[in-house]
């Protein structure tokens, strides 16, 4: 059931309520919940889908998925971290994760931005 | 007659001298008399008068209607020939004119159907070279695809068989050469 314009208004508004220092608390999300689950909304699925779809973005900002052929060392996430904490001036933690397809390099990927290099891409680049 | 006359003359008694005297009394000894002849040309006169009247005179008449209905008829059949001639040199100039416009006509029709043929013919020149033109630049398109077709495929192909000698050769030592390589070159972005 899709969210009418009401119940997103409030969902936006929760979400808001969920953030301390423009990151996502999860004190405040357990709040936010209970305050759900207390005063039934007319629409709670629909209200529920909403602020779970805002805060899943927005952890998503917060968290940088590498992709890595090959090993790949601690100081290397670390590295990247601190690139994509200062480049989103917030902070964001990185999570690796092994891709053979890239044969080697990487592929990071924060919320919907996402930043390669690596032989696959470059390959992939020739083939067009 | 003369040699009778003459006997006669030289025969007859002298009476009288002299060639009248003489005359006379031939004219006696043939029987001619005077009154005789005098009677003769009146009657001559009478019937020529009325031979004229009756006869000469309705004769000439006639023949004078005759002559004047023969002249008419002349100067009738001259009118008619002057107008059969005037008619045939109408008609004449008649079918001479015809004859122009026949041939002007003719000549147009001529001239218009040799500037169709050649305005035909110039377009199917231009339809010709136009369609020439499309097949040279569809055959051009065509050859151009065909030709990034078989680049894509090769391409596709030497990238394919690279990443398989890449995944085959690769160390862990190269791939984690490269990711440092790679950190850097995110981090500075």
């Amino acid at each position: 059931m899709a969210a009418d314009k009401q119940t997103k208004l409030l969902a936006k508004q929760l979400f808001k309520l969920s953030l301390v220092n423009g990151v996502v608390s999860p004190e405040q999300v357990t709040g936010v919940l209970g305050w759900v689950e207390k005063y039934a909304h007319r629409r709670p699925v629909a209200l529920l889908k909403a602020y779970h779809h805002r805060i899943a973005l927005e952890l998503a900002k917060s968290r940088a998925e590498v992709e890595h052929a090959g090993p790949i060392s601690d100081a290397t996430l670390k590295q990247i971290e601190a690139a994509m904490t200062k480049r989103y001036a917030r902070p964001v933690t990185a999570t690796a994760r092994p891709n053979a397809k890239l044969l080697a390099g990487l592929r990071v990927r924060v919320g919907s931005d996402i930043y390669e290099s690596s032989v696959a891409s470059q390959l992939a680049t020739l083939s067009v | 007659m003369l040699t009778l006359l003459l006997a006669t003359v030289e025969s007859a008694p002298a009476a009288e001298s002299g060639p009248i005297a003489g005359l006379k009394q031939t004219f006696e000894h043939f029987g001619v008399e005077p009154k005789l002849i005098l009677f003769q040309l009146i009657s001559f006169l009478i019937l020529f008068g009325v031979l004229y009247k009756f006869g000469i005179k309705p004769t000439v008449a006639t023949m004078e209607e005759r002559n004047a209905k023969i002249a008419a008829g002349l100067k009738h059949a001259e009118e008619t020939q002057a107008r059969l001639a005037a008619a045939q040199s109408e008609s004449a100039a008649i079918i001479k004119a015809a004859q122009l416009d026949a041939q002007k006509a003719i000549d147009e029709a001529r001239k218009a159907a040799k500037e169709f043929g050649d305005k035909q013919q110039a377009e199917a020149i231009t339809r010709a070279a136009d369609l020439l033109t499309k097949a040279q630049q569809s055959i051009e398109l065509e050859h151009k695809k065909m030709l990034n077709e078989a680049r894509s495929e090769i391409a596709r192909l030497v990238v394919k068989t690279t990443e398989q000698v890449l995944a085959k050769k690769l160390s862990d030592a190269d791939r984690a050469s490269y990711n440092e390589a790679a950190t850097k070159e995110l981090s500075a972005l």
